[in-house]
């Protein structure tokens, strides 16, 4: 997780709205690049886990947009996809070959966490009152999200104890 | 150059959906790649991608620009070949240790030498991964491997030090440990009026050691420009890349203040020099016939 350029102190609200969309961006594609390494690797239960993860963030994706675009309409951004790296996506090597769909909603937690732990460093530094209250409802979300995501992994069944060494990754013909 | 509108960094991303294993190291340099292309700005068809051999050597077909996926070890050559035919072209260059320092490892030389307009970006992970773990010319000393069941006994290239004592005008190394820190090593590189050259610790995460993967590297990387280096000081890069493999400096260790002319920009000045009393093209067969 790094962020680049971001002025916290001087953060508009519009400006937190689209970093926020930004965030939410990211991690949609990041999900769906693991859905179709999984499906690629023949991992079908991790790549269904991910694609619904990737509709999660889309959906969150949204309605920040719309929320953007109900009070600021067409104002050009001022943030862009530079200054944001790995916020609530997950890091590029928490995939692995042959995922369990416990690794994979754990993969998916850990990105939960980052994220809150993103909006937890940021809050002291805003000054904003509007930036400060969403930052902190984003933070909330996280809590909600971690939440679901650890109460979904309660329900599985243990992983088979197998490791990745017991397996063989075919070449995929491309 | 006739880029007038931006460019993001998904412009840049193909509809090829990458083979390599999942957590691979490289999936993140070719987001690296996108976000410098994005950065610099120049449209896909203004870019000619060329690569050799190996899991790395794919990266060219993961992005929207002309690419080559060539012979093991040739791209560099083909490289020269395409910015000679069309020095118009940004051309970037990759592949892997093993495609960068053994089989192609001859041609790096005469490229540094000649000082064409070409970023070479080499994706290190210490090992052959596409042919299943086989000990590779940047493999630590004493590294087990299929090939090295007792251990190797042979002491890996520093690529670092490679270029640089060839006279390399650009010599940076990255990691994915710091993707923003990439991607703008990677644009620095693109930048730079002549031979470029970035060294990317992209770990195996199929055949790498565990010391080798992002934790590991995590826990060696320093910054360079935190540690206060001057990157116009060429001896200063010689000495830090002496530490290849024991740490992880991250940035640009060697930038020519005063960038050498490229072989391309002299070539393309002898031909205008040239070109003054030369024939008009249509009378160009006269100088065969005998009057």
């Amino acid at each position: 997780m790094t962020t680049r350029g971001i002025d916290y102190a001087n953060l508009s609200l519009k400006d937190a709205l689209d970093l926020a969309v930004l965030i939410e961006e990211e991690a949609q594609e990041r999900y769906e690049d693991f859905a179709a390494q999984m499906e690629q690797h023949r991992t079908p239960e991790a790549a269904t886990f991910f694609r619904l993860m990737a509709q999660n963030e889309a959906k969150h994706g949204e309605e920040l947009a719309t929320r953007r675009s109900t009070l600021f309409g067409a104002e050009p951004k001022a943030v862009t996809r530079e200054m944001i790296y790995d916020i609530e996506a997950p890091d590029f090597d928490a995939a692995r070959a042959f995922m369990s769909p416990r690794q994979a909603m754990k993969a998916a937690l850990a990105s939960e966490v980052k994220a809150h732990a993103f909006f937890v460093a940021a809050l002291p530094a805003l000054k904003d009152a509007g930036v400060k209250a969403l930052f902190e409802e984003l933070r909330d979300e996280e809590v909600h999200h971690t939440n679901l995501v650890t109460a979904e992994l309660a329900k599985l069944p243990p992983d088979s104890g197998l490791s990745d060494e017991d397996f063989v990754d075919e070449p995929a013909a491309q | 150059m006739s880029a007038t509108c931006e460019y993001q960094a998904k412009d840049y991303k193909s509809d090829l959906k990458p083979i390599w294993c999942p957590g691979c190291g490289d999936f993140s340099v070719v987001q690296g790649i996108y976000r410098a292309l994005a950065a610099i700005g120049r449209p896909p068809h203004e870019i000619a991608f060329v690569s050799g051999i190996g899991c790395s050597s794919r990266i060219p077909g993961y992005t929207t620009a002309y690419g080559f996926n060539s012979v093991h070890g040739r791209s560099l050559p083909i490289a020269q070949g395409i910015k000679l035919a069309n020095p118009d072209l940004l051309v970037l260059a990759a592949g892997g240790d093993g495609d960068g320092f053994s089989i192609g490892g001859g041609h790096i030389a005469h490229l540094i030498r000649r000082n064409m307009d070409i970023t070479y970006i080499v994706m290190d992970n210490q090992i052959y991964g596409l042919t299943k773990g086989q000990l590779s010319p940047t493999s630590q000393k004493g590294r087990t491997t299929c090939t090295s069941r007792y251990g190797s006994l042979e002491e890996p290239v520093n690529p670092l030090l490679y270029v640089l004592a060839y006279g390399a005008g650009f010599v940076a190394q990255a990691s994915p440990t710091d993707l923003a820190g990439m991607a703008a090593t990677i644009e620095e590189a693109i930048r730079y009026p002549g031979f470029a050259f970035v060294n990317i610790q992209s770990p195996c995460v199929t055949y790498g050691e565990e010391a080798q993967q992002i934790k590991g590297l995590k826990a060696i990387s320093e910054n360079l420009t935190a540690l206060g280096h001057n990157p116009a000081d060429r001896l200063a890069a010689m000495d830090l890349a002496q530490h290849y493999g024991e740490k992880l400096h991250l940035g640009v260790f060697y930038r020519n203040p005063e960038p050498a002319p490229t072989y391309d920009g002299l070539v393309r000045e002898r031909q205008a020099l040239l070109s003054k009393d030369a024939p008009p093209a249509e009378n160009i067969l006269d100088l065969f016939i005998k009057k």
